[in-house]
């Protein structure tokens, strides 16, 4: 599907990523990797926690790369994956598809998995079709932030529109907790402006945790968060805690992302690739 | 694709006449309780006057529920003699909502709705009720529309305009603003109500989603609101 013809000459960039990661005695180690096209994986720390972090060898997205990742954390096994670096979202012209990113994640039980990529960085005229899936075991832990920056206004940029269409489903034991999607192409900077959508906010994130014990987490997720420059809203129900932020640009959100995270990661610090 | 234009979408007399009944605001759906998150707009002042109410409602119809409980309606509305299809649907819309408050809005007025239309003997919504617990309420209208021979258009039109009521009724009494700005508000979001229901009519289940961040804040911000008179 990705050769059909465009009216870009772009060269389109293509990945496909595995990871699977077990337990062995106290630590989560890789079970198997296979790597193909642009993406990447570097296991900087592997400890009790295994860290995967990827990359994208191609430096950004464009209108029509296909990008495909599934992740495996098997029984027991504890993970955290998270991106070297901020995905960039390039303009794609009128005629060219949607830039198509898959990422499947599989937390089996007694597993734990926390999926952390840095933000998406849109540029104006960008045509994303991104799709987060996570299957979980009825038992499994899962913590993960998806967060979007509509241009970096600290440098002038601005996203006037787009073609944007990000999915995140939540199974747990097979049934559908949650469909979270945002909807937005056309104007978005216009849309973007209304008291009910951003309030001129350029930069969202959404969190998610389901775990047990993840309605206890609620109150002390809100105080994280109260004093962080980001609007937020949280919320929690069956199993399942949910944030909503909004910001005025990428630092503030990813301030108040930080923040949140601290609340539910038990004192563990943030992948490195956070702090650069 | 032009509702005006488009006579033969139109509901049978008889069938009109049950959809009037059933989406009139003195159908015990209870839909007087729940505020959508203007309760905490208002609270925070952002919702104060017809000007700040409606630029809230048009975002919320346009970007947010108002579009995808049409989509819902919409395709449960087909999907009326099939079972499977609904409850894939009512799994979908149940997963969709963003927050405790906000579920709890859209199962609270669809259990109240099929219990309230009892004399109209919805047999396959109930059987759907029985399987899947609780109703989403755009599955619970579009299925019993789509059962009744309500047309689609139509049954999708009217749940809108109900849904923009009552969110400008809760903000009347909350601001308090007088019924003539209300109505002044109704009346300035024809336009897009109509084209929410025409811009929904081609719509897929992928569609589902938006941009109503805020109106999301505003509904999980409710929960911990100090003074509440709404349940969301």
């Amino acid at each position: 599907m990705f050769a059909a013809a465009s009216l870009s000459d772009h060269q389109r960039a293509i990945g496909s990523l595995h990871v699977a990661v077990k337990r062995r005695g106290v630590a989560s180690v890789l079970a198997d990797l296979r790597q193909d096209g642009c993406l990447k994986a570097r296991f900087p720390r592997p400890v009790d926690w295994i860290e995967v972090v990827t990359l994208n060898s191609s430096g950004g997205v464009a209108g029509g790369d296909r990008l495909a990742s599934t992740f495996d954390v098997r029984a027991r096994a504890r993970a955290t994956f998270a991106s070297q670096a901020a995905e960039r979202f390039y303009r794609a012209l009128p005629g060219d598809p949607r830039a198509h990113v898959r990422t499947n994640l599989t937390v089996a039980d007694g597993a734990a998995a926390e999926w952390l990529p840095q933000e998406a960085i849109l540029f104006d005229r960008a045509a994303v079709d991104r799709a987060l899936t996570v299957d979980l075991a009825p038992d499994a832990w899962f913590l993960g932030v998806e967060s979007i920056v509509f241009g970096r206004t600290a440098m002038g940029e601005r996203v006037a529109t787009a073609r944007l269409a990000d999915t995140i489903q939540l199974r747990r034991d097979g049934r559908l907790i949650l469909h979270d999607a945002i909807r937005l192409s056309g104007e978005v900077a216009a849309v973007l402006e209304g008291v009910a959508t951003g309030r001129g906010g350029a930069a969202i994130a959404t969190i998610l945790h389901v775990a047990p014990d993840a309605e206890s987490r609620l109150d002390a997720f809100r105080a994280a968060v109260a004093e962080a420059p980001a609007e937020v809203g949280a919320s929690a129900w069956d199993g399942m805690l949910i944030a909503r932020l909004v910001a005025r640009d990428g630092a503030a959100l990813r301030a108040t992302v930080i923040a949140g995270l601290a609340a539910l990661r038990g004192g563990r610090a943030l992948p490195r690739v956070w702090m650069c | 694709m032009n509702f005006l234009a488009t006579p033969t979408s139109r509901s049978a007399a008889p069938a009109l006449l049950r959809l009037l009944a059933w989406l009139s605001p003195a159908f015990p759906t209870g839909g007087y309780a729940w505020s959508h998150g203007i309760e905490w707009a208002v609270d925070t002042t952002e919702i104060r006057d017809g000007a700040t109410l409606q630029a809230w409602v048009a975002d919320v119809l346009r970007h947010g529920s108002g579009h995808n409980d049409s989509i819902l309606l919409r395709h449960a509305h087909r999907a009326a003699d099939n079972q499977t299809a609904l409850e894939a649907i009512t799994e979908l819309a149940l997963a969709a909502q963003p927050s405790r408050e906000r579920r709890a809005e859209t199962v609270g007025q669809g259990n109240a709705f099929l219990a309230a239309a009892a004399a109209w003997q919805p047999t396959a919504l109930r059987e759907l009720a029985d399987k899947v617990g609780d109703l989403p309420y755009p599955v619970a209208v579009g299925a019993l529309a789509g059962a009744q021979h309500i047309a689609e258009d139509d049954a999708a039109l009217g749940f809108l305009q109900s849904f923009a009521a009552n969110l400008i009724s809760a903000a009347v009494r909350l601001v308090p603003l007088g019924q003539s700005t209300g109505l002044a508000v109704l009346a300035a979001l024809e336009p897009t109500i109509l084209a929410v229901a025409d811009a929904t009519a081609t719509k897929s289940l992928d569609d589902l989603g938006g941009a109503c961040f805020r109106s999301d804040i505003a509904a999980m911000r409710h929960e911990t609101q100090y003074t509440r008179l709404f349940r969301s």
